[in-house]
């Protein structure tokens, strides 16, 4: 009868994600209010299914909210004949909240079991046409999470193969992202076969193992591809080079991780330049083109623990400005106290002192270089409590910070003595 | 891939490793790329399948191959008879007398036919598909009459009489809409006429009320929405108990779904006009004997409220005094007095009054009564009314929490989805077959079925007294703490009674919302009491505690004067009285 009240009214749609391939969201638009508010929202002529159903959703929400697991599951099995609500065609809403609930819900509780993922996964993936390719993806990470490999790869190899006509073009973008993780899968796969390989066979001849080559080919499709897309991509290129440096493909290793490095469009991101010097470290290039490199990263992350690396490099080189500069690239480290306490930094720093004791004005460097960290260094560094912390911690760090005090700020009265 | 009939199964196939299947006549899957069969056939969801539908019931003139598959054909009314002599047979069976079923219900739903012309006359509302075929039209009076030979035959039992919609004939339209004749009909050309005379789920509940008050069974409105809400007597899902051959589709859904429980207000509306349209004669009298009257229904509420029997003689008093024992009040009549009472909140509402009269209940009264009393009691056998208040208070609390978690428990869905859209179907289907799997996966992990768990029906809403109950019983208390002898003749120790500037004619739930802070909280709080005992608004209480009081105070009935009542005083002294006790000085609230 609630019904008939409705039917007066302008009559409406049913869901309108069907499965008919001509399934055209026309009423795709949906309102742009929080989701709280649609929700938990009560008007006044509610009918008692939708009051049951909001309380029920309200009751889970505190349950979640609480950590009571237990409950939130009592209450989450009443909840899904939301489903069957027939009234306005925001289905969608309903399914994403069923599914992201009963993926938290099964997280936590002690007796959710692997068969209860799958079961719930493969549900919901089924109900609709919008969220399956999401679903798929969470559900072969939780498979990956728990160790099984082969069945992500199988998940991930289902959704990639899953057309929608419209809907699955919408979503492009989240099927490269399911490439690019079925092609990760792939990689790990690779890895293991590839230490299987190496421990078997006496001789290995990388070029022999037709099951490995398959799936680097497989892998490297799709991760080159991803690659040219700006983003994040972390641990795929990682794994690519990896793969590429194994075939000994070192020309498309280097430009894969130039462009990542360089690459304006993509958003700024330090691992780059980390993982370029890595590669170009391995592959012993000259201390030039290393120093490069690290000049780019000491721009964007002046307290990088690669920074180490580049002073002392610094430090080798002849030059007497790239001793200066070895100076100016210490201090900074020095600036952030996460390397307040790192006997290596103070070493180097103490070296590198000594090197510029050589030169004539090392007094107008060093004074220049510390002029504006005059008035805070001695406070970071050079306190009695510091005094006292280094030298129960690490007397040698003492020794080495006590001999820089007068040299660093040699005007300054400090309480940094033994 | 046949998505629908493959329900998605989307398994590699173990010779080919593609995925792409589909169903052989026989209904086993089979890859389309390699023909290898599996062994998983699908799943046989089809509603259509009608088993035993060649049943001869009718007399008509329609091609007998189209009725086997889709059952036989049926009008609404035909619908709603059966789901009243359900509910009907579901109140029998929690203790209603038969005679409520079988003379007044069966009664009443005929002189409604009647007064509708759906049936027992001589000219029937028909749709005009009935008055295409010429030979035809002249036998739907005959078959008018002969419906009304059969239902005096057929009375009450399992074949509703089959009227004259048989003879609709091979006319397709019905089918394409809705599983009943004339559901497209109920809904738009009759709503214009009248709307009185459209059968709805609603209005049964009001025709049963009006049944149950007509043979003067002690069950009252709110007895019977809580009864409904339980799920003791059908209604939500009633459509599930019609026979498999009455098809429901498309359009009945309008008509035989619900998803709420209707409040009394809407009922108690509902069967007002219900009288009126039928224009039914005077019922059978509502008299003292009689468990609807105030004065016995009274005794249910005070029991179940906790409260001490010997209240009752004062509630008959007030009742006397408001001119309410009269049986002409209780009973409706058109002519003399064409008002359907609302029994049960106009009980609580004296009782209300009665509490309001002998504790004061305006936040002081009422404790230092109570503590006095409890000066003076040393065997424990005075009513306190303190005491009384904390244990109600934790068992309302308990119960009103009980209340909202069944709420939100509360399963809506049915077996049988009946959908508006029949295109709609396979998607509906589909999200119900989700619903459930999920609902499975969830029960089994938290080890506990969704739904409510059975309740067994009773009067009560609560249980006192015994161990396994809500609380102590205060049956038994005295109430001479509140009471004092004034010649010889007790009285109640309080001599204020307030009143708010409000009448009962003014009172909106709006209204209540913006008074109610400026009432006084022991009052608030009995009037939310008896607002979960009755499962009414706590404003439609008020109003008729309003018009209660209204009635005391212009008193018609024997120690009343006619004393006109002046709303501006706020303060009206029944009996001016000092009450002194023993020189002893009351003045700090306690509670």
């Amino acid at each position: 009868m609630d019904d008939l009240q409705r039917e007066l009214g302008p009559l409406e749609d049913l869901e309108d994600d069907s499965d008919s391939s001509d399934g055209n969201s026309s009423k795709g638009k949906k309102s742009k209010l929080p989701l709280v508010n649609i929700l938990h929202a009560e008007t006044s002529r509610e009918t008692g299914f939708h009051k049951s159903t909001r309380a029920c959703l309200e009751r889970i929400r505190e349950a979640l909210l609480h950590h009571r697991w237990q409950e939130a599951a009592e209450y989450m099995a009443c909840y899904p004949q939301m489903l069957d609500d027939t009234t306005n065609g925001t289905g969608q809403q309903y399914k994403e909240l069923i599914w992201r609930m009963s993926a938290e819900i099964l997280h936590h509780h002690p007796n959710s079991k692997m068969e209860d993922y799958n079961n719930i996964y493969e549900r919901m993936k089924h109900s609709g046409v919008k969220h399956f390719l999401m679903i798929s993806l969470e559900h072969s990470f939780h498979l990956l999470h728990n160790g099984h490999i082969e069945d992500a790869k199988h998940q991930l190899s289902v959704a990639e193969s899953w057309r929608h006509g419209k809907e699955s073009a919408a979503q492009y973008q989240r099927m490269k992202l399911i490439h690019a993780y079925r092609s990760l899968l792939d990689y790990m796969i690779w890895c293991d076969k590839k230490l299987s390989y190496i421990n078997t066979t006496e001789y290995p001849d990388c070029g022999e193992n037709q099951d490995m080559n398959n799936y680097f080919r497989h892998a490297s499709v799709n991760l080159k591809d991803i690659l040219k897309t700006p983003g994040i991509w972390d641990p795929f290129i990682l794994s690519y080079v990896e793969m590429l440096e194994f075939y000994e493909d070192h020309e498309e290793a280097l430009k894969v991780l130039n462009d990542y490095a360089y690459d304006n469009t993509f958003p700024p991101n330090p691992n780059g330049h980390v993982y370029l010097y890595q590669y170009l470290k391995r592959q012993n290039t000259s201390e030039r083109k290393l120093v490069k490199v690290l000049k780019v990263l000491h721009a964007s992350v002046p307290s990088h623990e690669l920074m180490l690396e580049y002073s002392s490099l610094l430090l080798q080189s002849e030059k007497k400005t790239n001793t200066q500069k070895a100076f100016g690239v210490v201090l900074e480290m020095l600036d952030f106290a996460c390397w307040r306490s790192n006997l290596d930094v103070w070493k180097l720093l103490k070296a590198i002192i000594q090197k510029l004791q050589l030169q004539d004005d090392w007094r107008d460097s060093v004074a220049g270089k510390m002029a504006p960290r005059k008035d805070w260094w001695p406070v970071l560094h050079f306190t009695s409590f510091h005094a006292s912390t280094d030298s129960q911690e690490n007397p040698e760090l003492k020794e080495v910070k006590a001999s820089l005090t007068k040299i660093l700020c040699p005007d300054l009265m400090l309480k940094y003595t033994a | 891939m046949d998505e629908e009939q493959t329900a998605g199964y989307r398994e590699l196939c173990a010779v080919c490793s593609a995925v792409d299947w589909g169903v052989s006549d026989e209904g086993r899957f089979y890859c389309r790329s390699c023909h290898n069969v599996i062994e998983r056939t699908r799943e046989v969801v089809d509603p259509n399948f009608t088993p035993g539908s060649a049943r001869v019931s009718t007399i008509g003139r329609g091609t007998r191959t189209k009725r086997a598959e889709r059952g036989r054909q049926w009008l609404i009314c035909e619908g709603f008879q059966f789901i009243l002599m359900k509910q009907a047979d579901a109140l029998v069976t929690l203790g209603v007398s038969p005679g409520f079923k079988d003379q007044v219900l069966c009664q009443l739903w005929r002189i409604y036919l009647q007064k509708s012309r759906q049936a027992y006359t001589s000219n029937p509302t028909r749709t005009s598909q009935f008055r295409v075929r010429g030979p035809g039209s002249d036998s739907d009076s005959d078959s008018a009459e002969a419906s009304v030979m059969t239902a005096s035959e057929t009375d009450g039992d399992t074949n509703p009489p089959s009227t004259a919609g048989s003879h609709a004939g091979s006319s397709s339209d019905w089918s394409m809409c809705s599983g009943s004749l004339d559901a497209a009909s109920y809904l738009t050309g009759r709503l214009r006429r009248s709307r009185h005379s459209l059968m709805s789920m609603k209005k049964t509940l009001a025709l049963i009320h009006l049944a149950l008050v007509w043979s003067r069974q002690p069950l009252t409105l709110s007895d019977l929405l809580r009864l409904v809400n339980d799920g003791h007597v059908p209604y939500v899902n009633a459509y599930e108990e019609l026979p498999d051959e009455m098809k429901l589709e498309g359009k009945d859904a309008l008509l035989f779904r619900v998803e709420s429980v209707p409040p009394h207000r809407v009922v108690h509306r509902d069967a007002r006009a219900l009288i009126l349209f039928l224009q039914l004669p005077a019922f059978p009298p509502i008299s003292r004997q009689s468990l609807l009257h105030p004065s016995l229904l009274s005794l249910r509420y005070l029991m179940d409220a906790n409260l001490p029997d010997e209240l009752h003689p004062w509630v008959c008093r007030l009742m006397e005094r408001a001119g309410m024992a009269d049986q002409k009040l209780h009973t409706f009549d058109r002519r003399v007095f064409p008002f359907l009472p609302r029994y049960d909140v106009q009980t609580a509402a004296l009782i209300i009054v009665t509490m309001k009269l002998i504790f004061g209940l305006d936040d002081h009264t009422e404790w230092d009564l109570s503590s006095e009393a409890g000066e003076q009691d040393d065997a424990g056998k005075l009513f306190s009314l303190r005491r009384w208040f904390r244990v109600v208070q934790a068992a309302l609390i308990r119960a009103q929490q009980r209340r909202d978690h069944d709420v939100a428990r509360k399963q809506w869905a049915a077996k049988k989805p009946l959908h508006t859209n029949s295109k709609k179907k396979s998607v509906v289907l589909k999200r119900k077959r989700i619903a459930e799997q999920v609902q499975v996966c969830f029960e089994k992990l938290s080890s506990r079925l969704a739904g409510v768990n059975g309740v067994d029906p009773s009067s009560f809403r609560f249980r006192w007294g015994d161990e396994d109950s809500d609380g102590p019983g205060l049956h038994q208390k005295k109430l001479d703490g509140v009471l004092t002898l004034k010649d010889g003749v007790p009285t109640p120790s309080n001599s204020t009674y307030w009143h708010p500037a409000l009448r009962a004619s003014q009172m909106s739930s709006r209204l209540y919302s913006e008074v109610e802070e400026t009432l006084p909280r022991s009052f608030v709080w009995l009037l939310q009491l008896f607002c979960f005992l009755l499962e009414v608004k706590p404003a439609y209480l008020y109003k008729e505690v309003l018009r209660v009081e209204t009635r005391v105070v212009e008193g018609e009935g024997p120690g009343g004067g006619r004393r006109r009542k002046r709303t501006t005083e706020t303060r009206t002294r029944i009996r001016t009285r000092t009450r002194a006790r023993g020189g002893q000085e009351t003045g700090e609230t306690r509670f």
